[in-house]
């Protein structure tokens, strides 16, 4: 069998000229040189046949020179096959193609080479459809690429939520924004949750604040009597059982601030309020919702909603202040949002300051209502460095009480 | 569980009480937006001991009440009212009580009527009849507030609510008054959170009450 080598298409570039072309050329080059290996590799388990069959030859006993011919002749082949595979092998290997050299290299307009796999794949997709000019990669490449540009939007956009892969990086971002937050507003102590807690504690002494992560407050949730249970010793029982296991966990100084999720407002005999923060740890309050204290099951979480009218009102309610506190109140979102919720706790003594009256029949839902509104906005919350620090006074109106243009609520 | 008050209809001094004022409740209990959601029965029995021994005659207390209530289906409260005793009992003591052959019920009365649904507040309305009888001796009104257990906590609002209901009822004009005698729960050694011994003890009081009203009505004929 005759062999005809194939010149080579273009002479192997030297390093200023290589350095000179574009991505693409280099890429078509290395396509090209990528093919000649091919070729030779073909041509080289030829001969290796060839050689082997000139030795058969050798070994029948017939034969005179004409083994010895052949097998010199193919001898001289293989080794220029050879030598032209290591010098097309170091051109590639120049180029990047079988180590990632190119690939760190920067400029490279985002095009791939080639890569051949240590087991002699070739992951040549990429290019027909680089050459075609198309921006093109390999199934596993454009999903790399798209990830990695949403990643770097997000970044841009979202500093504040996690990447998730990496607590470090994670606790360090949330960090940072603490500490600009604070630069930002020196009047306010409200910087860390601790803080926000322990002040609160000092304004409203009735309530008791619980701290959970996620998990679990679902956990709690599920274990909190529902209404309809039976023995309620039991259930004080399971209680006890369960605050005991939290030991340590429910003072506000001794909560790892970096996890809690949620917080639990508890006015016994009253109300139950559920604050999700987002991301945990933070001071951003995302959901707030309330509940009778004797509800319970996997619906009670921050944005559940009540089985009680009254409960819902208030949840409906609570869910415009909070963009109101996170839209003109940012710095102390969480501190006004919680001290407003601690004014419900009044919420079956109070009567409206309009009517005057405790229960009043809800056009709207058609039941009767205790005063379920409080105003929120323009009232200023004070700091703890102020000389006399006071209770803002969140005032009770029924739904239908009040109106706009007069008082503005 | 939530906190009830339980109300009895006093009639007018010189009226008797008719079912055509339990009609004219509850059409205020609809106007006030009430829907309505079921009915509901309590049997009430006054028990009587069954004494082998006849000296003990005068020591027995006149006023011991067995009653089921329709919140816990599978069990059976007591009540002392003079000796301020509350009990929670399975069910099954009826047939305990029945084979021992140490009581027997005297009398059996029965709380049956409509509920209605208003909003936060549950409405019962219901007429006390005599078991397997059908003359009107009283009329019985539960309101319950669903969101709270503490009777603390709730007395303002269920003030209102019963002056909000008295206003309903007052425009229709009728010959009597619905009235709450609030017992003196501590005595029975209950606390603020509501429990259906509440309930029972609430039910025993307005039995007294109604029974008092009666003797009195018939002293006053007489």
């Amino acid at each position: 069998m005759q062999y005809q080598p194939l010149p080579v298409s273009s002479p192997p570039p030297s390093g200023e000229s290589r350095t000179a072309e574009a991505p693409p050329m280099q890429v078509a080059l290395a396509m090209d040189r990528l093919s000649q290996a091919a070729r030779l590799i073909a041509d080289i388990r030829i001969g290796a046949d060839s050689l082997l069959e000139a030795l058969f030859m050798a070994s029948q006993p017939h034969q005179s020179t004409k083994p010895l011919q052949f097998f010199a002749k193919e001898d001289a082949s293989m080794r220029q096959h050879l030598q032209d595979l290591r010098s097309v092998g170091k051109q590639l290997e120049e180029s990047g193609v079988i180590n990632e050299s190119l690939r760190a290299r920067s400029n490279s307009w985002g095009l791939h080479m080639p890569l051949v796999c240590p087991d002699g794949a070739v992951v040549a997709y990429a290019w027909k459809r680089q050459l075609a000019g198309q921006a093109g990669a390999s199934a596993v490449d454009r999903a790399r690429l798209a990830f990695k540009a949403f990643t770097d939007q997000k970044r841009r956009f979202f500093p504040h939520l996690e990447d998730g892969v990496n607590g470090q990086s994670s606790e360090s971002v949330s960090k940072r924004r603490r500490v600009s937050v604070s630069h930002e507003d020196d009047a306010t102590d409200y910087r860390t949750l601790s803080d926000v807690l322990s002040q609160l504690e000092k304004e409203a002494p009735n309530v008791k604040v619980f701290t959970y992560d996620r998990l679990d407050w679902l956990k709690r949730a599920a274990l909190l009597p529902a209404s309809s249970n039976e023995n309620p010793m039991e259930v004080v029982k399971e209680q006890s059982l369960l605050s005991l296991n939290r030991l340590g966990c429910d003072t506000v100084g001794a909560v790892s601030t970096t996890e809690v999720a949620i917080v639990e407002l508890l006015f016994p005999s009253v109300f139950r309020a559920i604050v999700s923060l987002h991301p945990a740890g933070s001071t951003d309050p995302d959901a707030v919702a309330f509940f009778s204290p004797d509800e319970g099951g996997s619906y009670v979480h921050a944005r559940g909603r009540s089985v009680h009218n009254v409960f819902r009102h208030i949840t409906d309610h609570a869910a415009m202040a909070l963009q109101y506190f996170l839209g003109f109140k940012t710095h102390t979102a969480l501190y006004s949002t919680l001290l407003w919720i601690c004014s419900y706790q009044t919420l079956f003594t109070e009567i409206c300051s309009e009517c005057g009256r405790l229960l009043s029949m809800d056009k709207q839902s058609a039941v009767l209502l205790p005063p379920v509104h409080r105003l929120y906005k323009n009232i200023s919350v004070s700091s703890s460095k102020d000389q006399h620090p006071h209770l803002p006074s969140f005032q009770a109106y029924h739904p239908g009480c009040y109106s706009e243009e007069t008082k503005p609520l | 569980m939530p906190l009830k008050w339980v109300f009895y209809w006093k009639p007018n001094p010189g009226t008797t009480v008719n079912s055509q004022i339990l009609a004219e409740v509850s059409q205020c209990a609809e106007a006030i937006n009430g829907i309505k959601d079921g009915r509901w029965k309590v049997n009430l029995t006054y028990y009587k001991p069954i004494f082998r021994d006849q000296a003990a005659v005068s020591e027995i207390p006149r006023d011991f009440i067995g009653m089921s209530l329709p919140e816990r289906p599978n069990k059976f409260y007591f009540t002392l009212k003079n000796h301020r005793i509350v009990v929670e009992a399975d069910l099954s003591i009826q047939n305990i009580m029945e084979k021992l052959q140490s009581y027997r019920s005297r009398v059996t009365l029965v709380f049956e009527g409509v509920q209605y649904k208003l909003g936060d507040f549950q409405l019962r309305v219901g007429k006390v009849v005599p078991s397997h009888q059908e003359t009107l001796r009283g009329i019985v009104m539960e309101v319950e507030y669903l969101p709270i257990s503490s009777m603390e906590k709730s007395r303002q609002i269920m003030d209102d609510f019963t002056g909000i209901w008295q206003e309903t009822l007052a425009k229709r004009s009728l010959p009597g008054q619905f009235v709450c005698t609030e017992p003196n729960f501590s005595e029975f050694g209950l606390a603020d959170n509501y429990t259906p011994q509440h309930t029972a003890v609430q039910y025993a009081t307005v039995m007294a009450d109604l029974i008092a009203s009666a003797q009195s009505v018939t002293s006053v004929r007489n």
